[in-house]
């Protein structure tokens, strides 16, 4: 029994190791998915016309595959909420902007894309990325490329780095800007 | 031996006129026609109408749309990719459409970015018309903020993002997204993937629907095996299994028929010889129509050929007539015996048709012009040319006469004979009472000949892409494109306003991709007031330095005349689905075509109909409701010419035949009333084919009767008369057989009319036919 426990242990030490070795499916076993989380952001958006960089902070809440609701405080104040259906913005009491994403197949890009990142839904991001990464003990980092023309006409790649939960996301857009977002006082 | 001679030379004169008749029409080209419309009267067309019902026709019938899917998304996608790849390889097929090339799209849009100033998304013109310039502000800012990563292009170039606005909310109108660079339809169970197919030519090749069809249905079995299904619609599929079906029923009902009329006739005359007499009148008289309808037609319509020759097929009368009579008299005696008869029985029918020349149709005119042609020619064979094929044959009185005319003797008769008057009497009120109450039926599923299960696989890939066979359109035409870009973007409002929710109707319209020049001059003034409003407060919030906002401004300053042309949109990619829309009349007149997608109901058809009526530019358009317009008026106008047609020979029996006329048009006309009724009890309505059908039978009837009256019933008249009825059943009856709607309706009606027509003409002849003759 020991010696086939070990051997098992010391199967998983040697990929845990190897940095090239990161997958999907260890990612998988890294991290816990929780069915909804919340927490506070900070983001950054760099604008590469500008060379300017504009900072935001907020609360956000999740149901996988329910909705994300985004909640900028500061600068402006916002509400965000994405459900695979939609994309509604809202500012107080006025709808800002609303997109639906079965007539919209952009809308539905972004949609696919902002959940399966935010929600770290690896079944989903393995269909339309490429993967490459490493693992350090506990964190790892994942370089996403994407597969597919679609998703590549709205970000050219995704770096996601985290532990058991996913505590930073790197969006590099298509057009130049870049997106960074950590995420603090995580609540499954 | 004088009058043979002379019979000989104008047997020969008519050969003669014959073959020149035949070698001018057939030297000229002739086109043929096949399309409904053209039967429709020249003035209720107007030609940019047609003409836009050519193009969005047009347009479906040269398309083949296959949808693709199973449950594993990789092998749909490749199965897709090689269907795709063996359809392009038949030479007929122009184009086939299944992936977007991201260059392509990029590109597309990429022509279109210097007119972002100009053509505005429309929820940002409304917001900008509504004068909240802060909020399409606040928006920009939020989108700077936004996780989403749907900021696109330079803060410099479209600081409100404009042109993300329009190109975001560009709304395709199928069901359809761009995934991983192939069109996977949205909403359905089952990955599903969309293939496009236009081909060159028209889809009616049986060559081409046969290359074609091999591969999709080789494809669509190995498919099938790996859990993948196709469904598909266009009108090749339609056109394939329309000459599918044309070709079992000619091999079926066809030969079904022809070995029944030979079999027949071999049986009656056991020889060979009368049943070649017998047809050679026919097929001659069906050449020297055809040739005289192409003189004096320019095209010719496929359904005057069909509908015209059976009508010519009453001829064989003439022919049956005179082989019967030939059987028991000497050639020029059994001519001159006949030749009254004859003589009545042409005038009849040829009176019949040709009332139908006075209507205002184009495809009546055809027909009758057609079948009046035929009759002739068949008649002048007959009587020229059967005495002089015939002359060395011996009187030879046929068994089969006898024990017909003794059998006749049997069957009750009219006279003497209240009970069967009574019992006539009655089933006329009944049929009459059951003929008041009918509805009219101008469905066009009549002209539908398509298999139940293709129809169905169509509905479920239109239903599916979301988009309706597009019958329906509004035309807005005008002096200019720009003056219909104006119209359009006038008329929008207000089709908006019929349907808030966007549910009720879908359209497409030109406008709403290309705006008018002075739409886009508005727009670009709206965008102007938006700059100096609204871009310093923002650039302020942003704390951009002062020269942005300087060069931002010129930036817009350089832009705000750029004008996005026709000339220049028809060249770009993303016009090629647009095109369709655009009617490039005669004279410089233009017209753009409103489509409507999903399902019009009649509320709606109501609505965009007092809408169109409003402007006299902009006309609605139903082809649907044209073509079932179309078999109204033809119905009525065939139900008061056969009317009409009755009168005038009811006109000429009455001159010749006094009070004993009735004899000869009762069974026709009667047989016709208890038809209809049957019809309007079996099938709910009576349509255009059933009365095409009796036209036949009044000609048919017509002849049995004066045939009948002028021989007195003799037993060689009966006898052909009998044969008449007989090869017309089999001839025209037998298609009551046919799965197609329209020969299947013509043929149930012949069948009933004629034995209608036979037993009435049986019972209404003269009692103690051998003691006397008229």
């Amino acid at each position: 029994m020991r010696p086939l426990l070990s051997g098992l242990l010391l199967m998983v030490m040697s990929q845990l190791s190897v940095a090239e070795g990161l997958t999907f499916a260890l990612l998988e076993e890294l991290t816990v998915s929780p069915a909804q989380l919340e927490g506070r952001f900070s983001q950054h958006k760099y604008l590469s016309s500008m060379d300017i960089s504009l900072t935001s902070r907020g609360e956000f809440e999740y149901q996988r595959g329910k909705f994300i609701r985004w909640e900028t405080l500061d600068p402006i104040q916002n509400e965000l909420l994405v459900t695979p259906t939609a994309i509604v913005s809202r500012q107080g009491e006025q709808n800002l902007m609303q997109l639906g994403t079965e007539s919209n197949p952009a809308v539905a890009v972004f949609s696919e894309i902002f959940f399966s990142v935010l929600t770290a839904d690896w079944t989903k991001l393995a269909e339309n990325f490429e993967l490459f990464g490493r693992v350090d003990g506990e964190q790892w980092q994942a370089e996403l490329q994407p597969l597919n023309d679609s998703i590549n006409q709205v970000v050219s790649g995704v770096i996601l780095k985290g532990d058991s939960l996913l505590r930073e996301v790197i969006l590099n857009e298509s057009g130049g800007d870049t997106i960074t977002i950590q995420f603090e006082y995580l609540l499954p | 031996m004088k009058s043979a001679l002379n019979s000989g030379l104008i047997a020969i004169a008519w050969l003669f006129v014959l073959l020149i008749t035949a070698l001018l029409a057939f030297s000229q080209p002739t086109a043929f026609d096949s399309s409904i419309m053209a039967l429709l009267p020249k003035s209720e067309q107007k030609p940019l109408v047609q003409q836009a019902v050519d193009q969005v026709s047009a347009s479906f019938s040269k398309r083949l749309t296959i949808l693709v899917s199973g449950e594993d998304e990789t092998s749909v996608r490749s199965a897709t990719a090689t269907l795709s790849q063996s359809l392009a390889m038949v030479p007929e097929v122009s184009t086939v459409r299944w992936q977007v090339l991201a260059d392509e799209l990029k590109q597309s849009q990429q022509a279109l970015f210097p007119y972002r100033f100009s053509v505005l998304d429309e929820h940002v013109r409304e917001t900008l018309l509504a004068g909240d310039f802060n909020n399409l502000q606040q928006r920009a800012l939020w989108k700077l903020y936004s996780p989403l990563a749907m900021s696109k292009g330079s803060i410099k170039e479209d600081p409100f993002g404009l042109f993300s606005e329009l190109t975001l909310n560009q709304k395709t109108n199928l069901n359809i997204q761009v995934s991983n660079n192939m069109l996977k339809v949205s909403g359905t169970e089952k990955p599903t993937y969309l293939l496009l197919a236009t081909l060159s030519v028209e889809p009616f090749s049986p060559d081409l629907q046969q290359r074609l069809l091999n591969i999709i249905d080789r494809q669509e079995k190995q498919l099938a095996a790996k859990g993948i299904s196709l469904q598909k619609s266009g009108m090749l599929l339609h056109a394939a299994a329309g000459a599918r079906q044309a070709k079992s029923e000619m091999s079926t009902i066809g030969v079904g028929s022809l070995v029944g009329i030979v079999l027949i006739m071999l049986l009656v005359f056991r020889q060979l010889k009368p049943l070649l007499l017998m047809l050679l009148p026919v097929a001659v008289g069906c050449v020297f129509a055809t040739a005289i309808t192409v003189l004096f037609f320019d095209r010719v319509h496929l359904i005057t050929f069909a509908f015209g020759a059976g009508l010519v097929g009453v001829s064989i009368d003439y022919a049956l007539h005179y082989l019967c009579k030939r059987r028991v008299s000497l050639s020029a005696q059994a001519l001159s015996n006949l030749l009254p008869g004859l003589v009545l029985g042409l005038l009849s029918s040829v009176l019949a048709y040709a009332a139908l020349a006075l209507t205002p149709f184009p495809g009546l005119r055809q027909m009758a012009v057609f079948s009046v042609a035929g009759l002739i020619g068949s008649w002048l064979t007959v009587v020229l040319w059967l005495p002089v094929l015939m002359r060395r044959d011996k009187t030879q009185p046929l068994a089969f006469s006898e024990w017909l005319a003794c059998a006749q003797q049997r069957f009750p008769t009219l006279h003497g004979n209240p009970v069967l008057m009574g019992v006539i009497a009655i089933l006329l009120l009944i049929s009459v009472f059951s003929l008041w109450n009918s509805e009219n039926d101008h469905d066009i599923r009549l002209l539908q000949t398509s298999p139940a299960s293709l129809l169905a696989q169509e509905q479920t890939v239109q239903k599916t892409l979301g988009v309706s066979s597009s019958s329906q359109f509004l035309l807005v035409s005008c002096e200019s494109l720009e003056q219909c870009l104006q119209r359009e973007e006038q008329l929008l409002p207000e089709l908006k306003a019929l349907s808030p929710d966007e549910s009720v109707i879908d359209y497409q319209a030109l406008s709403s991709v290309l705006p008018s020049l002075q739409r886009q001059t508005e727009n670009s003034d709206l965008i102007k007031q938006l700059y100096e409003q609204q871009l310093p407060v923002f650039f302020e919030k942003l704390t951009l330095p002062t020269q942005v906002l300087t060069q931002t401004k010129r930036n817009f300053e350089t832009l705000q005349t750029q004008r996005l042309t026709p000339a220049y949109w028809q060249q770009q990619l993303g016009s090629a689905d647009w095109k369709a829309l655009i009617v490039q009349g005669e004279n410089g007149r233009v017209a753009t075509v409103i489509r409507f997608g999903g399902f019009v109901d009649d509320t709606v058809r109501q609505q965009l109909k007092l809408l169109a009526a409003k402007y006299l530019d902009i006309s609605y358009v139903d082809q649907v409701q044209n073509v079932s317009n179309l078999m109204a008026s033809y119905r009525n106008q065939v139900v008061f010419w056969v009317l009409l047609a009755y009168l005038l020979v009811a006109a000429i029996l009455l001159t010749r035949y006094k009070r004993q006329a009735w004899r000869i048009l009762l069974p026709p006309l009667l047989a016709s009333i208890f038809t209809l009724a049957i019809l309007v009890q079996l099938q709910g309505s009576v349509n255009l084919f059933h009365l095409m059908a009796l036209i036949l039978v009044l000609g048919i009837g017509l002849d049995m009767g004066i045939f009948m009256n002028e021989s007195g019933g003799s037993a060689h008249t009966w006898l052909a008369v009998s044969l008449s009825v007989l090869t017309s059943l089999l001839a025209f009856g037998l298609l009551a057989l046919s799965k197609t709607p329209v020969l299947h309706h013509f043929g149930l009606t012949v069948l009933m009319a004629l034995i209608f027509s036979w037993l009435l003409a049986i019972s209404m002849r003269k009692n103690h036919l051998r003691e006397g003759n008229l």
